[in-house]
């Protein structure tokens, strides 16, 4: 958030910020992978893990959601839809790299379908490596991000940057 | 019908029509009859349904690499533990196949995909839509042929700016 | 990553939408009114190239390679290749090796209808189904880890036998894990069978006929459910199924509710088939060695997934690369008979008509293309169309 000089702006400014953290709501996309990661991202959903317990929510449209959570290695095909549903999302969004596939193509690197990660298609927040990585690793990853909106960089533009962060469970 | 049963009458369809057995230790419970012209396809797969023997399980196609020149195209029956291939021998160039939809409705998806990977025509296959390809990929590149590599597939689509 | 990341500039189109992106539709729905005329379906999203990748690996990368073609089904997959692999190589794997191998290939069936069980309850609206499933699945998920250290992609199999051993602690928990899971499957058979909100959406809904489902060629439990003899393990008994025989499970209704059934009832099966391993498990070695360049030759490699049959083609030319493998997956058959299915019924069934053949379930982005009178009328997605379905039949039953 770029320093503002009027009170009122920065206290608006710090209740989103409050909002985004403790209420984020989350898209869940896979762009072409083995469905590994997918499952274990829906187990997090499920007792045992609960991402709900966060306020995580996971919402089915672009318009709603705050996190893009992305798996696979970007299909041709999806990489349409994939850059659809980013422009699709408001500003300030966040997307979440989830597993090797989606870092970087991971066993799939170097294949004719396949982009090779989600960063060469959209701009990435977050990095969760695993193959896939457990639903505690992916909450650990979610929970980092959230928790670095709190201490953002300005930079040109107005844009949020936020350094890129990965996790280590 | 169980498995020998399900070889010994195989063989007995395919005696008409000339065969060998294309591996070079053939397994026991199958049995390859290598085709000598396209258009013993059809007869051949009809009678197997006449006679009830198996169901269409795959249909593979191979690039015979450099040397031979050609591709093959293997058509795998399967009953309980047998399996009959049907294989056929055609030319890089101008490769064309009967479609077996007429008498199996299910060999649509194998054979979209033969056409798309292998650059193998089917004449008669009503749906021609691509099955796994994008659609930006040019018409002529062919993915499982061996004389392109992967990164010259990927080279070959030129990704939309935006 | 050795080489230094430079950092990347996106353009980023503004504006919700942009002329030049195309919407990739999953499927084409033609309506007339209600009821679905024609419905035709778009593959491709998950292509990733493998059977060209694995012409210029060795083997054991390719092994490594096939097993991510389905993070549900891993194991199976590489439990064909190596079968296959091994008996173009000559060699005889041990006793003990192929024993593990189903017995994590069974516990695997396990985990994947669980998994369907609660994808299946959540396309028709029951979350609470969904979340005790998943919950009860996570007793299977703590089995594989503790047995090979990830839950998913467990990666037992390598070339000419398994990785890790079963020790007195893990069969306990094996045991433990199976009457805990026994009781609650007995659970869930009467919900299928009995709850009056679940039938209404299963019962007499997506008949298939035996004689369609073979002409279709569909395979696995949708072609069981429909009075079909099919199934591997029985028909062509591979690594120790023919010491241990599975007994088919069949069903003649061939609708939604008997695919239901065939499921629970298979993971009874799959319980007893495990206890009996266990029983009588033989003792020896876990691997035996392999030669880096097979011989040259073909195979044919059949085994039963837990989605149906799974067909590997494996042709190998002397040297440590292999010359084709090709992985013919068993939702590619039963997704023709689903798209022939859908015709003449009503648009609400078709979430559930779709799951109940289990395919690839996460493409839960999938977009749903309605054409009225060669019109395109909407575009949905799939959660619009899943809720449309729950809507219709509260409607219905209000």
């Amino acid at each position: 958030m770029e320093q503002r000089d009027n009170y009122f702006e920065n206290l608006l400014a710090g209740m989103k910020t409050w909002a985004r953290i403790n209420s984020p709501w989350v898209l869940h996309f896979n762009s072409g992978s083995c469905n590994g990661c997918d499952i274990e991202i829906l187990a997090t959903l499920t007792p045992r893990y609960d991402l709900e317990r966060f306020g995580v929510k996971l919402q089915a449209s672009p318009r709603h959601a705050d996190v893009l959570l992305c798996t696979g290695g970007v299909t041709r095909q999806a990489r349409d839809r994939l850059l659809r549903i980013y422009s699709q999302m408001h500003e300030p969004k966040f997307v979440v790299a989830i597993g090797a596939c989606a870092l970087t193509g991971g066993v799939f690197r170097g294949c004719y379908n396949i982009m090779g990660g989600i960063e060469e298609v959209i701009p990435v927040n977050a990095y969760i490596p695993g193959c896939p990585p457990r639903p505690e690793a992916i909450i650990d990853g979610v929970v980092k991000l959230l928790s670095s909106l709190q201490a953002p960089t300005v930079c040109d533009d107005n844009q949020v940057s936020i350094d890129a962060i990965g996790s280590e469970v | 019908m169980k498995t020998a049963e399900a070889l010994s009458k195989a063989r007995q369809l395919v005696e008409e029509w000339e065969f060998k057995t294309k591996t070079d230790r053939p397994e026991p419970n199958r049995l390859d009859v290598a085709l000598t012209t396209v258009d013993d396809l059809i007869p051949i797969v009809v009678g197997l349904r006449v006679i009830r023997l198996g169901y269409l399980a795959a249909i593979t196609g191979v690039d015979l690499g450099p040397d031979e020149g050609d591709l093959e195209i293997l058509y795998h029956f399967c009953t309980a533990a047998a399996v009959i291939t049907l294989r056929i021998r055609v030319p890089r160039q101008d490769a064309t196949v009967p479609s077996l939809t007429e008498v199996i409705p299910s060999a649509e998806p194998f054979e979209r995909e033969l056409r798309e990977m292998f650059g193998v025509e089917v004449s008669g296959l009503r749906n021609k839509m691509r099955l796994y390809l994008p659609d930006d990929l040019p018409e002529d590149v062919f993915p499982m042929r061996k004389d392109v590599t992967d990164q010259e597939i990927s080279q070959s689509v030129t990704l939309q700016e935006i | 990553m050795s080489e230094v990341v430079k950092k990347k500039s996106f353009t980023i189109p503004i504006g919700p939408q942009h002329p030049a992106l195309k919407e990739p539709e999953h499927f084409l729905i033609s309506v007339d009114g209600e009821i679905v005329t024609d419905a035709v379906v778009r593959l491709g999203y998950a292509h990733r190239g493998i059977e060209k990748a694995v012409e210029s690996r060795t083997w054991v990368q390719s092994l490594y390679m096939l097993e991510r073609i389905c993070g549900i089904c891993s194991h199976i997959h590489a439990m064909a290749f190596c079968l296959g692999v091994e008996q173009l190589a000559g060699v005889e794997v041990p006793p003990r090796a192929q024993a593990i191998r189903v017995i994590v290939a069974e516990i695997e069936r396990i985990h994947s209808h669980l998994l369907w069980l609660g994808v299946a309850a959540h396309e028709a609206g029951f979350d609470t189904l969904f979340m005790y499933s998943w919950r009860d699945r996570e007793k299977i998920m703590d089995l594989l880890e503790g047995f090979s250290g990830n839950r998913v992609n467990y990666s037992v199999n390598v070339l000419g036998g398994v990785k890790f051993n079963i020790d007195d602690a893990q069969e306990t928990a094996i045991r433990e894990a199976i009457s805990f899971l026994e009781e609650r499957t007995h659970h869930y058979l009467h919900i299928v069978t009995k709850d009056a909100m679940f039938l209404q959406r299963t019962r007499g809904i997506g008949v298939m006929t035996r004689s369609q489902a073979e002409v279709l060629g569909t395979v696995g439990p949708t072609a069981r459910a429909s009075n079909v003899y099919r199934d591997i393990r029985v028909e062509a008994p591979y690594a120790v199924y023919d010491k241990y025989p599975a007994r088919i499970v069949m069903d003649n209704r061939g609708d939604l509710e008997a695919r239901f059934f065939v499921r629970i009832t298979e993971l009874f099966e799959s319980y007893r088939l495990i206890l009996e391993i266990l029983e009588t498990l033989p003792d020896g070695d876990l691997t035996i060695r392999m030669p880096r360049r097979i011989k040259a030759g073909e195979t044919i490699s059949r085994v039963e997934a837990p989605r149906g049959e799974l067909f590997y083609f494996i042709k190998s030319n002397g040297s440590d690369t292999p010359e084709r493998i090709r992985a013919r997956t068993p939702t590619i058959c039963n997704m023709m008979s689903v798209v022939k299915l859908l015709v003449g019924h009503q648009l609400a069934d078709v979430p559930m008509i779709l799951v109940g053949i289990d395919p690839c379930f996460s493409c839960n982005d999938r977009m749903v293309v309605l054409n009225r009178d060669r019109k395109i009328e909407k575009l949905m997605t799939w959660e619009a169309l899943r809720q449309y379905g729950i809507d219709y039949y509260k409607r219905r039953s209000a």
